[in-house]
Order: structure tokens, then C-alpha cells, then sequence
């Protein structure tokens, strides 16, 4: 499976959906580095994701990890519920730029 | 201590899903609340995935069972898997670095939880974790 991916100003944008955990984390990595890869700042929508385990946390915190050290972005979109839950949880809503919708996003 | 709910699945990622559905429902009818129901099947999914991970190595031929208890005051998760016997030191909870990999799972599910503690299994036969979460 994988996850539908766009673009919104500069950024590459990519939609999470469903449940994220141990069985579709290793897609969710893939995508992420491949953008990534391109030199493209990733806008992660969390919208319509319901669950995300630690092996999705650990995929982003890498994803942000390398972000950075290419003076690229990554930002954490609309998350809300159980995903919001994890991050609070892990104190990665302090580590992570969250904004509540795309229409937050400047260029 | 009252039985509430037997899973039984393979040792599959694929299964996570269900799982976690189940566990929702069981704790659902224990009157937990949406945001406790959300953290307590966080600490059991993860749970399910280093067994899967690190107790079958993912072979996924290997059995999970959770029994789900009700007891006066807490629900009791009693996760069984029947691979090799791990030690209780390999749920002591290291120095979270986000920066490295591996311990995030473990240290959601102390978080979660309000106890943490390795059984010893039936007829010395892979491990049992149990969790226990008190009740709202």
C-alpha cells in the first residue's frame, strides 16, 4: 500500500491515513526518505490517521532527524485524537512543528 | 478475576489490526474512557510487536494469546507468547534517547500502565507479560 502524496507550495505533502504500526511503517519510511532524498521540506497529514505505534514515531523522528541535517523541514499537520496522544505521550509535540491545517502553511 | 476476553493469533503484523480492535472493544465495556481506550491499546499493540519482533523473530508461525481480566479494580492484559524464555531485565526500561533506535515501545508501555511484570509461563513454556491498568 501505499500512501497518496502531493504537493502544497514548496512542499512535498504526505497523507497519512488509517492505522500506521509495525506492518506498514517500513512504507511509510520509504516514502518519507524518498522525498527526502529529492531535497523537498514534508509536510506529514495526519488528518485522516487514526493510530500510529512507535515504529511510525521512530520513522518520523529519523525522517525529521535527516530533515535537519539537510536544512530541510518536517512538519506534522492536523493531528488530533490517539496519533496527537502519542506524540504528547513521547514529548514529540515539543520536538516536531505541528500545525493544526494546510491552511497554516506559509511559504 | 473474571475472564473477559481470549485472543488468540498468529505472530503476524497483518494481525495488529484486529488485535487492537479487539482490545478497544474489551476495554470499551470496562467503561474506560475514549483517551484511556486509546493508550492502553498503544501499550498492548506494542507489546504484540516485540514479541513478534523480538521473542519470534518474525516468524510468524508463533501464537500470541491475550486474556483480558477484570478484576475489582483493574483490568489485567496477560499476554502469552511461546517462544524462548526471556529474562525480566529485558523489560527494565533504559534511557529514552529518541535519537536511537529500539526502547520506544517499552517505554510507552510503562508509561500506560501501572504494572509491568513478567509470569512465570505454564510448564516453563515461552513467557507471559501481564499488564495491569487500574480501573476509572
Amino acid at each position: 500500500m501505499t500512501f497518496p502524496q502531493c504537493t502544497h507550495l514548496h512542499y512535498q505533502c504526505l497523507q497519512l491515513n488509517g492505522e500506521v504500526d509495525l506492518h506498514n511503517s517500513p512504507q511509510v519510511r520509504k516514502q518519507l526518505l524518498n522525498i527526502l532524498k529529492k531535497n523537498q521540506s514534508v509536510l506529514v497529514d495526519f488528518s485522516e490517521l487514526s493510530y500510529i505505534d512507535s515504529s511510525g514515531i521512530a520513522t518520523l523522528v529519523e525522517a525529521f532527524n535527516i530533515a535537519k541535517n539537510k536544512e530541510l523541514t518536517l512538519t506534522i499537520v492536523a493531528a488530533s485524537g490517539a496519533p496527537l496522544q502519542v506524540l504528547e505521550l513521547t514529548h514529540l509535540d515539543k520536538v516536531f512543528t505541528l500545525v493544526n491545517s494546510m491552511a497554516d502553511i506559509k511559504e | 478475576m473474571k475472564l473477559n476476553c481470549r485472543i488468540e493469533k498468529s505472530a503476524s503484523t497483518a494481525q495488529l489490526c484486529q488485535i487492537r480492535s479487539e482490545v478497544r472493544q474489551a476495554c470499551a465495556k470496562m467503561n474506560f474512557a475514549e483517551s484511556e481506550i486509546n493508550l492502553i491499546t498503544l501499550a498492548i499493540d506494542e507489546a504484540c510487536t516485540n514479541i513478534i519482533r523480538y521473542a519470534y523473530c518474525g516468524d510468524e508461525s508463533g501464537r500470541i494469546v491475550l486474556n483480558i481480566y477484570q478484576s475489582e479494580n483493574a483490568a489485567i492484559f496477560q499476554l502469552q507468547d511461546f517462544a524462548k524464555c526471556i529474562s525480566p531485565s529485558c523489560l527494565e526500561l533504559r534511557q529514552q534517547n529518541l535519537s536511537q533506535p529500539g526502547g520506544l515501545g517499552l517505554h510507552l508501555i510503562h508509561q500506560v500502565m501501572d504494572k509491568v511484570e513478567l509470569l512465570p509461563p505454564e510448564n516453563h513454556e515461552g513467557n507471559i507479560l501481564e499488564l495491569t491498568k487500574h480501573l476509572p
